[in-house]
């Protein structure tokens, strides 16, 4: 008996930490809280021509303009219509402003770090296998877990600066 | 060994002050150089030097004490009139003035180099000698001082004493042994690059402001009418808001938004004020870069500036020095001619160069002329071709401009020989890239046998410009209107095609164009129209049309930069917001036409 309750306790234990969670394709995202600095809806966005093709543009977010990228075309979903549930969320990647296109902002949990798991080696939706840092498998939820830093891999980011 | 000096209020105080002496001083000696009468700025070179050595020997700086003290006493000699002067008078003086230089340029890196100070002390001292009352008796002295020194240490000292007549005082022997260990060393020749990499230093050591006080006090002023109609906007709105009065809101509004703009196109100017520099602080360092190399090439020289005080943004400013200074060169080197062929040609034997600033509208006019022999196009293009620049058909279809186009190529040189002064084909390279970068303009006037002017037009400022807004179908894009030379509307059928380039014939020149929708992938939403825009705009040297569907108009705009990982794409110089908050990206013609060759390239190949 007391062995089992040690063993809960374990598995709640852990340092708690805040996602935001987000819909895309249907599937829901978690990204940490403090990468998110605002999420706002959608703006006219300008193309700016000769860029990666998940690049949507830029907009003007109060005076700053920063660059706006399509989860979507990122993660070579299928392309959507905006309504009026699409948001940018505003998140600071490698000490820059960037602007991500998603289909929903829904909430923001709490889960302990316990309740993380890996990734399953083998990803079918096409997202890339290392911008996913895990998955948190709740009662009635999967929710994949990102990490953006991650996503723009260094070659990536040369190409952006350089060929683009 | 670094500096320990107790009150770092006072060092800064000292290297400012000491700074901006020198800066002078070198200016002052050119002067006298030519007006050796003149008693004021004698004095004042004196005490410029005496005040640096002052404060150097109070701070206990003791390498620049040895040495001002040192020039401080030939100067006393020629105040005192027991010494003429002469080149070689200035010469050494000059030197100690740059040693001095780099020494305080040690100070203020915080590090104190045990220099050599031996070499350049020791050239100054024969002129102290009591028997040296005649420069140019002791000019052959120091000469074969110079000379014979380095090679044979020990026997120089004797024949120093010994073999000139002016009998000189032991002093002169004394020089003379320290400067035969000083000079073996190191060979004179090797430390002026070092020299010159370190005035270029000091010339880009712009992190702080100096601001004039009433400039100050007036933008306080303007920020304070701004919260007067910020105050007046937030009434305007809670009067509207409260229902009185919905008719007079309109003409208020009207009233309010003109009084906005006003203050804050004031406001704009004095913030740009605040970043204005005189060129002076570039052009003041020529008179000494000039005054060396003609007395090095043989030349003699006129140099006139004009315009000094003609203010421009200091990002600018710390960019235009290098291309300056490679002009300026070219100038003396390639432009004038010597005395001899100077009479032959039936000019004064002095050549002239002028150095000029002054505004133009929302620009700065920089020119450089002379009035030497000109360029010689053919040379040019038999040069271009025997380098392997260019081809024989090519020359053909060039014209006179683009000829001498052929004088920014990387690599082209008239020079058989490169030299210490030019033959490298870099300098224009430079001066081309250096342009490029700040969006200018350059022209080149050319007569042959009477001179050539070389005209740079920079934008007054990077951080805010004047911009032509374009539509391409249906997106709007901004050109710096810097580097806009004429638009015109064209009809489709008067475009031609080259070697599958479409082209424009502009009265008598032939215009490559670029499809600014091809260029930048824009969706073609409207119809096939008979006529469109043509936007002519030139970069350094080059000019292209480019084609937009519409004119919007002009307008001053803010330059945004896109960040870090949208920099450096191809054509895009940033961006800025517009009235209705839409952000526009700003075209950049250089990145355009640079690119425009590198896709022509590759075309080719």
């Amino acid at each position: 008996m007391e062995t089992a309750l040690k063993l809960k306790n374990e598995d709640y234990g852990g340092e708690l930490i805040q996602l935001v969670s987000f819909n895309l394709e249907k599937e829901e995202y978690g990204i940490n809280v403090l990468m998110v600095r605002e999420i706002i809806r959608m703006l006219n966005i300008t193309r700016v021509p000769n860029t990666p093709h998940y690049v949507e543009g830029v907009i003007n977010l109060r005076g700053k303009v920063i660059p706006i990228i399509s989860l979507r075309r990122k993660f070579d979903l299928m392309e959507a219509e905006y309504d009026k549930r699409t948001r940018i969320m505003v998140m600071e990647v490698v000490g820059e402003l960037m602007g991500f296109i998603v289909d929903e902002v829904s909430e923001v949990i709490r889960i302990s770090e316990k309740e993380i798991q890996p990734p399953p080696p083998v990803v079918s939706s096409g997202i890339e296998q290392e911008c996913m840092s895990g998955v948190i498998n709740q009662a009635d939820r999967l929710l994949v877990l990102l990490d953006l830093e991650r996503m723009f891999s260094a070659d990536e980011r040369r190409m952006f600066s350089n060929v683009a | 060994m670094s500096i320990d000096c107790e009150d770092q209020e006072l060092l800064e105080g000292f290297l400012a002050e000491t700074t901006e002496l020198l800066e002078k001083l070198d200016d002052d000696l050119i002067s006298l150089e030519k007006n050796p009468e003149d008693a004021d700025l004698m004095n004042r070179i004196f005490r410029s030097i005496h005040t640096v050595k002052g404060a150097s020997s109070f701070l206990g700086f003791d390498l620049l004490v040895k040495v001002t003290h040192k020039t401080e006493d030939v100067l006393n000699r020629l105040r005192k009139g027991e010494l003429t002067l002469c080149p070689e008078i200035m010469d050494v003086v000059l030197e100690a003035v740059d040693l001095v230089k780099t020494l305080v340029s040690d100070i203020k890196a915080g590090e104190i180099v045990d220099r050599d100070l031996e070499e350049v002390v020791a050239k100054l001292i024969p002129f102290l000698s009591e028997s040296a009352t005649e420069a140019t008796v002791l000019a052959p002295v120091f000469a074969s001082l110079k000379e014979e020194s380095a090679p044979a240490a020990p026997a120089t000292a004797s024949d120093a004493t010994a073999a000139p007549a002016s009998t000189p005082a032991q002093e002169t022997a004394a020089a003379a042994k320290q400067t035969a260990p000083a000079t073996q060393p190191k060979a004179p020749k090797v430390k002026e690059p070092q020299k010159a990499a370190a005035k270029g230093e000091e010339l880009a050591d712009n992190s702080t402001v100096r601001v004039d006080v009433k400039r100050l006090d007036d933008l306080m002023n303007q920020v304070g009418e701004l919260v007067l109609e910020r105050n007046r906007m937030i009434q305007l709105h809670s009067d509207y808001q409260s229902g009185l009065d919905p008719a007079g809101f309109n003409d208020d509004f009207g009233k309010l938004s003109k009084r906005l703009n006003f203050v804050t196109s004031e406001l704009q100017m004095q913030v740009l004020k605040m970043r204005m520099l005189p060129v002076e602080k570039v052009f003041k360092k020529f008179p000494r870069i000039v005054r060396n190399l003609a007395r090095d090439l043989g030349k003699e020289v006129d140099l006139v500036i004009m315009g000094e005080e003609t203010e421009l943004d200091r990002s600018v400013v710390d960019e235009i020095g290098d291309p300056l200074i490679h002009l300026i060169r070219n100038a003396l080197d390639h432009g004038l001619e010597t005395p001899e062929q100077r009479l032959e040609a039936g000019k004064g034997r002095t050549g002239t160069v002028v150095l000029s600033a002054a505004h133009e509208g929302n620009q700065i006019v920089i020119s450089i002329k002379d009035d030497g022999r000109g360029i010689d196009p053919e040379r040019v293009s038999r040069k271009a071709i025997e380098k392997g620049l260019i081809t024989e058909e090519q020359l053909v279809t060039m014209s006179t401009r683009e000829v001498l186009d052929l004088l920014f190529l990387p690599g082209f040189s008239t020079k058989e020989q490169a030299t210490d002064l030019s033959g490298r084909g870099v300098g224009m390279d430079v001066v081309r890239t250096n342009i490029r970068k700040l969006n200018g303009i350059i022209e080149i006037k050319n007569e042959v046998g009477k001179g050539s002017e070389f005209i740079l037009k920079l934008p007054l400022t990077l951080a805010i410009i004047q911009s032509l807004l374009v539509e391409v179908e249906r997106e709007v894009y901004s050109i710096p209107l810097a580097s806009v030379i004429e638009t015109m509307r064209v009809n489709k059928d008067e475009f031609h095609m080259i070697g599958g380039q479409e082209v424009l014939k502009l009265r008598d020149s032939v215009l490559p164009l670029l499809r600014l929708q091809r260029t930048f992938g824009c969706e073609e939403t409207t119809a096939d129209r008979s006529t469109c825009y043509v936007v002519i705009v030139g970069v350094a040297e080059k000019r292209v049309g480019l084609i937009v569907t519409r004119l919007l108009g002009q307008q001053e705009v803010a330059i945004k930069s896109l960040g870090k990982f949208l920099a450096n794409l191809p054509g895009i110089g940033g961006s800025t917001i517009m009235g209705d908050g839409r952000v526009a990206l700003i075209v950049d013609p250089m990145g355009l036409i640079s690119g425009g060759e590198a896709a022509g390239a590759r075309k080719s190949a």
